[in-house]
């Protein structure tokens, strides 16, 4: 088959309504509503500070159609872990807890609660959709931000000049589960892994590359390109994790050179031929871990 | 907690009560997203006319006898054409920039032979009280003759020759195009309601004054006479047309050519001639003045003649018959160079001064071309170099008098042929709508003609199109418009052989085609490019749940109100069937 | 059923008797009994909740807040620098309006190190919408723990329960624990009114624009002020039931009184043992107990003040800069009582850190307090190395 017609295998039904607040072309409400069609309607969505504080709406709208939690920058996982100890002691296992934050929300400032939730093995899926910056609040660098990426707080001048975090490991660390990375670019990826997340009791980790066009500096349309790209090249690869130790690639990363994918967006601008080069070092170096990782457990 | 009507009915908490939907988002856009059907490369590059994506679309749905109704609406015979054709549909494919192109040949093939072993249904047509009369039964005058039938006209074909098919049995050896094949495709199109007389030849049988009783009168009586070479010595006895020599093989008979054969040419006759002189044991030289890459045969044949052992002398052109004791010995001939392009863009052969060298040949068979020979026509019917001038729907300067095919300036192709058959069809029901006063169906071309050379299509005509269609555009879809990252790749199947030996041992078909089963495969290679195909990545990939089905269950809605205009729909359609316009416009 | 107990095992106890459902807690001394009896409580059956072990004080309340807000009866426990960490999610929980239940043990800030007690720690928090009871008993600890679930969820706001570190928390004393029938007939399990539900399902906390917030912090305040009627309801009930009486504000041999302590927590056992005695002198001394630090009974506070000519506050705490915050509040309370009847208060701060305020502190205070025209100064320190 030369299109794989994916259609047949995404629920008709949103959960998500028209005329949130989102950019044009954001990733983020894609995200959403792709993870919300693979868990259904019996789900609760716990929601730190991060774009989709916005993209949610304003009191008194919601743009979820599943009963949300807006809770503290720093609290998803913890806020989740309490909403569904309630459930539980109401008698309530079915309903899936879904904490859903972005990259400072996950790898900063909500890393704690994460860690602690994540070490107790509560029943929750936390999902990071990852901008790789603090965009809410204007593009300031988060540590999901790669290395060598303008922000407002990593200027040309002085780009970020440490790699991005690799919460991927730090959450198969913790032995949960299931930890998993897809893409908006990967609808079926994504799906498959949120519904396998859904069937899976404690702690489960989907992080989810969602371009954010005025942050990335790119153009409204090429936020699924983008995201396909990342993953071509292996910046972002889409893998998933059981309990820590059985790593699997979930598609093809075909390994095409990075240039292409740095070079088409503004963050990247001021980059040098030698910074790109030491990028696609950085990504093979990490490839080849993730291979051995693939191939012998960690 | 909260007491009502108090606080300005706010609650005490942050809870909702409504749903972003009170927010029109739409407003934000400057561009907007707009479903537009375009042409696909192949059908563009098809002059019969085919809705070839239409058809591969449908297949791809399973829906085999719609897409075989689909293709019967535009191509009188695919068994022959799934065979003989050159494809340009091929040529132009866009998934050649992805992997290969998918072989339309083969799946159009299957379709044919699939066509032929069922009775499928003739379209009722509210009769028309017009008749007309073709001459010849080539693929042009069957094409109109068909297409006429299937408009509701009495169609009757002249064949001078004592059985139908034109070049296409006279021509066309049987290792292409087996007879049993022809046979009954052309029972096919009688069937369909066309007349054909064989053994009539207008003129001599029949005078051009009683072709007058026809409301219209179509000629299609082909070029047969060979073109001469100008070498000296043409009129040896070894030497002869290489158009003859294939009527002669292909009517059964196997003329002794000797041991070694000189063919002069490089368009299809000149490989058809070298490849059956082969099969009747000769070994075979063909000559040709420029070099491969200018060759006009099909590029198959050619490389099927290599495999058959037959041997090229590229920038070679033949001066002189080289006779000895009274028979032919060889011929003489000059080196070529390549000048500058003529006027067909090919570079020019030029003869040098050194370089003359002798090739040994029993027999030469000339092959460099055919003219018309259209004494039959009143003078009144005007002619431009031994060709009918007609206009784009196939009409001459005398009213009720059409031609198309060979005898007129149209590529000497079986699509082109079959084409222009089915352009002169339309022609004359425009022609005989309008003189009876009744409606015509579209009197704009746009609506019944495509892509760059105008080719027409039949359902649009009619306006029966059983395929939705949204704000068609007759713009080509090039692969830049296109998102190959929805496609994966898959091989194309080459078509089956026969064996070396066997293909020698007689004029068994050499293309076996594919199995139905890779047919099947080839026809999921298609990309559907430039028309929506309900793939819903434009619904899926909307951020804002902008995008729906229609309720009719067909197409897609898009919410203004909500769409914000990122685009990423239109980048994403897989076809290019999707354009953002600016808004407002 | 009496039981010897520790301040600590007393909230246990009217945890347990509370049938909390979702207990989320990082442990902190002086705090860590209540959360160990609470684990075992939980861990052998003996209450039906959820212990969510946390890996900080921070995440204890937003998992309270998770809990309450899908309608779950939470608590939790915590002390000092635990309550500070708290604190942006104190404020989340009170706009929130979830009744999330909260035992602190009153323990000095940080540096340098001080686990003993000191309110410093509890009333920091004072403008985070919390409402906050501060303990004399361990008996006072136990029913105020089951009476503050009742409070929080009929005006949908927190309850902080204070006890002093050691002094309540580590001290064993006789302890009358309510049968679990009595507690469940006045305590019935928590119907929430507005919660997390796949059925109706809503958005909570969502960003309110300048157009509306000011009517939500309204009614935040209304809910503050209507939970001191709501108080006194449920003290009476609770004073049918068993016979124990508790109020916001305690009158203790005010008759008459020209000088009259304000006194909050075990200070105010202290205190009454020296009022005895000053009594039994024939000196006009009385005493009142500030129970409810927020909401302040201002009200009560003027009823019962006006007309004393000396109050002497005495503060466990400091707003440095100022003053004692119990002396700051009562200070600014009376100042709509006409100038007549306005009494002059003296503030004193006492016993920081943990330090012991023994009755010869309380004997200074009242000789000092009748001693002066006017106090000094706002801040009147006493035990202290000058």
């Amino acid at each position: 088959m030369s299109q794989v017609m994916i259609k047949d295998s995404i629920p008709q039904e949103e959960h998500l309504a028209s005329g949130h607040l989102a950019c044009a072309g954001c990733a983020a409400p894609i995200a959403m509503k792709l993870a919300l069609k693979a868990l259904g309607d019996d789900t609760m969505v716990i929601l730190p500070a991060c774009c989709w504080s916005i993209i949610a709406g304003p009191w008194p709208q919601s743009s979820l159609k599943v009963p949300l939690y807006h809770t503290a920058f720093e609290t998803a996982a913890a806020t989740a872990s309490g909403v569904k100890a309630a459930l539980e002691m109401r008698g309530n296992r079915h309903t899936t807890v879904m904490a859903w934050a972005g990259d400072g929300g996950t790898l900063d400032i909500g890393i704690q609660a994460l860690s602690g939730a994540a070490e107790r093995n509560e029943d929750i899926i936390h999902c990071c959709y990852d901008n790789e910056a603090y965009m809410n609040t204007g593009v300031q660098r988060s540590s999901g931000t790669p290395w060598g990426a303008w922000t407002t707080t990593s200027p040309r001048e002085h780009p970020k000049s440490q790699p991005k975090k690799d919460i991927l490991s730090i959450m198969a660390a913790h032995r949960i589960p299931y930890a998993a990375t897809t893409s908006v670019a990967h609808p079926v990826d994504l799906m498959e892994k949120m519904k396998k997340a859904k069937e899976i009791r404690g702690t489960r980790f989907i992080h989810i590359l969602a371009p954010c066009p005025p942050g990335w500096k790119t153009e409204s349309d090429e936020t699924i390109d983008l995201a396909r790209h990342a993953v071509r090249a292996r910046i972002f690869p889409l893998m998933e994790v059981e309990d820590g130790s059985r790593w699997r690639f979930t598609v093809d990363h075909p390994g095409e050179p990075v240039e292409p994918y740095i070079r088409r967006q503004g963050r990247f601008r001021h980059l040098s031929d030698e910074d790109i080069s030491r990028i696609q070092a950085e990504v093979d170096a990490r490839w080849a871990v993730l291979e051995r990782r693939v191939q012998y457990g960690t | 907690m909260a007491e009502a009507g108090r606080h300005g009915g706010i609650p005490p908490v942050a809870i909702s009560n409504t749903t972003t939907r009170v927010n029109r988002t739409g407003s934000w856009k400057y561009i907007r997203p707009v479903y537009q059907d375009r042409v696909a490369p192949c059908n563009a590059g098809c002059p019969v006319g085919i809705d070839i994506e239409g058809y591969m679309n449908l297949l791809r749905e399973g829906r085999d006898d719609e897409a075989m109704d689909l293709l019967l609406r535009e191509n009188p015979m695919p068994a022959v054409t799934g065979r003989v054709c050159d494809h340009p549909c091929e040529t132009h494919c866009n998934r050649r920039f992805f992997d290969e192109p998918v072989s339309i040949h083969a799946v159009e093939r299957m379709l044919g032979d699939r066509i032929l072993e069922r009775d499928m249904p003739t379209p009722v047509t509210a009769l028309r009280p017009e008749s007309i009369g073709i001459v010849g039964s080539g693929p042009a005058g069957l094409a109109c003759g068909y297409h006429l039938a299937r408009l509701g006209y009495r169609a009757t074909v002249y064949e001078a020759a004592s059985e139908a098919g034109g070049m296409l049995r006279l021509g066309i050896p049987e290792y292409r195009l087996p007879r049993d094949i022809l046979d009954a495709q052309i029972e096919r199109i009688r069937a369909e309601g066309v007349e054909i007389r064989c053994g009539v030849r207008v003129g001599p049988d029949v005078p051009w004054g009683e072709l007058a009783r026809y409301d219209a009168v179509f000629v299609a009586s082909g070029a047969h006479q060979g073109r001469s070479t100008g070498m000296e010595g043409e009129d040896s006895d070894g030497v002869r047309s290489g158009l003859h020599f294939l009527k002669q093989v292909n009517a059964g008979g196997r003329p002794d050519v000797g041991g070694r054969v000189v063919v002069v040419g490089g368009g299809n006759t000149a490989i058809d001639c070298a490849r059956t002189a082969r099969r009747l044991g000769a070994e075979v030289l063909v000559l040709y003045r420029r070099t491969r890459a200018e060759m006009p045969a099909i590029d198959e044949e050619i490389l099927e003649a290599e495999r058959e052992g037959i041997d090229f002398e590229f920038l070679a052109a033949p001066n002189a018959v080289a006779e000895g004791n009274g028979r032919l010995r060889g011929v003489e001939c000059i080196r070529m160079v390549l000048g500058e392009p003529d006027d067909s863009g090919r570079r020019r052969p030029v003869p040098t001064e050194e370089g003359q060298f002798t090739v040994i040949a029993d027999t030469i068979l000339t092959a460099i071309g055919e003219i018309t020979d259209l004494g039959f026509l009143p003078p009144d019917v005007h002619q431009d170099r031994w060709q009918i001038v007609v206009d784009e729907l196939g009409a001459t300067n005398t009213p009720v008098v059409f031609a198309g095919g060979d005898v007129t300036d149209s590529e000497r192709t079986v699509a082109h042929a079959l084409g222009d058959g089915k352009r002169a069809a339309l022609g004359i029901d425009r022609f005989l709508r309008s003189t009876a006063g009744d409606p015509v169906p579209a009197v704009d071309p746009e609506r019944y003609c495509f892509g760059p050379e105008g080719n027409i299509s039949m359902t649009r005509w009619r306006d029966d199109d059983p395929l939705r269609r949204t704000s068609p555009v007759n713009r080509v879809v090039e692969f830049e418009d296109m998102n190959p990252d929805h496609f994966q790749h898959a091989d194309r199947h080459p078509d089956h052989h026969l064996g070396d030996v066997q293909t020698l041992a007689g004029f068994d078909e050499v293309n076996q085609g594919l199995t139905r089963d890779e047919a099947g495969e080839e026809a999921l290679r298609c990309m559907n490019c430039g028309v929506c195909n309900q793939c819903e990545l434009c619904l899926i990939f909307c951020p804002d749940m902008a995008v729906s089905r229609s309720e009719d269950g067909w197409g897609f809605v898009i919410d203004m109100d909500y769409c914000k205009g990122c685009g990423v729909c239109a980048a994403e359609c897989p076809r290019g069937a999707m354009v953002m316009t600016r808004e407002g416009l | 059923m009496k039981k010897v107990i520790e301040g600590n095992h007393a909230v246990s106890w009217g945890v347990k008797l509370a049938r909390a459902e979702v207990i989320s807690a990082y442990p902190i001394t002086p705090q860590t009994q209540i959360v160990e009896r609470l684990s075992e409580m939980c861990a052998d059956g003996s209450l039906d909740a959820r212990y969510i072990h946390v890996e900080s004080e921070h995440s204890a309340m937003a998992a309270c807040i998770g809990a309450s807000a899908a309608g779950a009866r939470t608590f939790t426990a915590t002390s000092s620098q635990g309550l500070a960490l708290m604190h942006e999610l104190l404020h989340w929980a009170a706009l929130g309006r979830h009744p999330v239940v909260l035992a602190d043990v009153n323990r000095a800030m940080g540096p340098g190190w001080n686990i003993w007690t000191d309110q410093n720690d509890s009333l920091s928090q004072r403008d985070t919408g919390w409402i906050q009871f501060y303990c004399e008993t361990n008996q006072e600890v136990l029913d105020t723990t089951i009476m503050g679930f009742k409070l929080a969820e009929t005006v949908d706001l927190p309850v902080m329960v204070v006890l002093d570190a050691f002094f309540l928390s580590h001290t064993a004393a006789p302890v009358d624990i309510p049968d679990q029938e009595l507690v469940d007939g006045f305590l019935p399990r928590r119907e929430a009114r507005y919660k997390l539900d796949g059925e109706d399902p809503h958005a909570f906390g969502a960003l309110v624009k300048p157009d509306a917030y000011m009517e939500m912090r309204l009614q935040q305040q209304e809910a503050m002020e209507r939970a001191q009627g709501v108080l006194a309801d449920i003290e009476a009930e609770w004073e049918q039931l068993t016979g124990r009486r508790y109020t916001a504000l305690e009158e203790y041999r005010t008759e008459g009184a020209d000088l009259i302590l304000v006194t909050s927590s075990t200070i105010t056992s202290t205190a009454r043992e020296v009022i005895d005695a000053r009594r039994a002198a024939g000196e006009t001394v009385g005493l009142v107990k500030a129970k409810m630090f927020r909401p302040l009974p201002t009200e009560r506070l003027r009823a019962v003040l006006a007309g004393v000519p000396r109050v002497a506050v005495l503060d466990r705490n400091v707003s440095p800069g100022h003053g004692g915050i119990f002396a700051e509040e009562i200070r600014s309370a009376l100042y709509d009582v006409p100038p007549d009847d306005r009494p002059t208060l003296f503030g004193y701060v006492v016993g920081l850190g943990g330090r012991d305020v023994t009755p010869p502190v309380i004997e200074e205070i009242i000789d000092g307090t009748r001693a002066a025209e006017r106090p000094e100064r706002q801040d009147l320190w006493v035990g202290v190395a000058p």
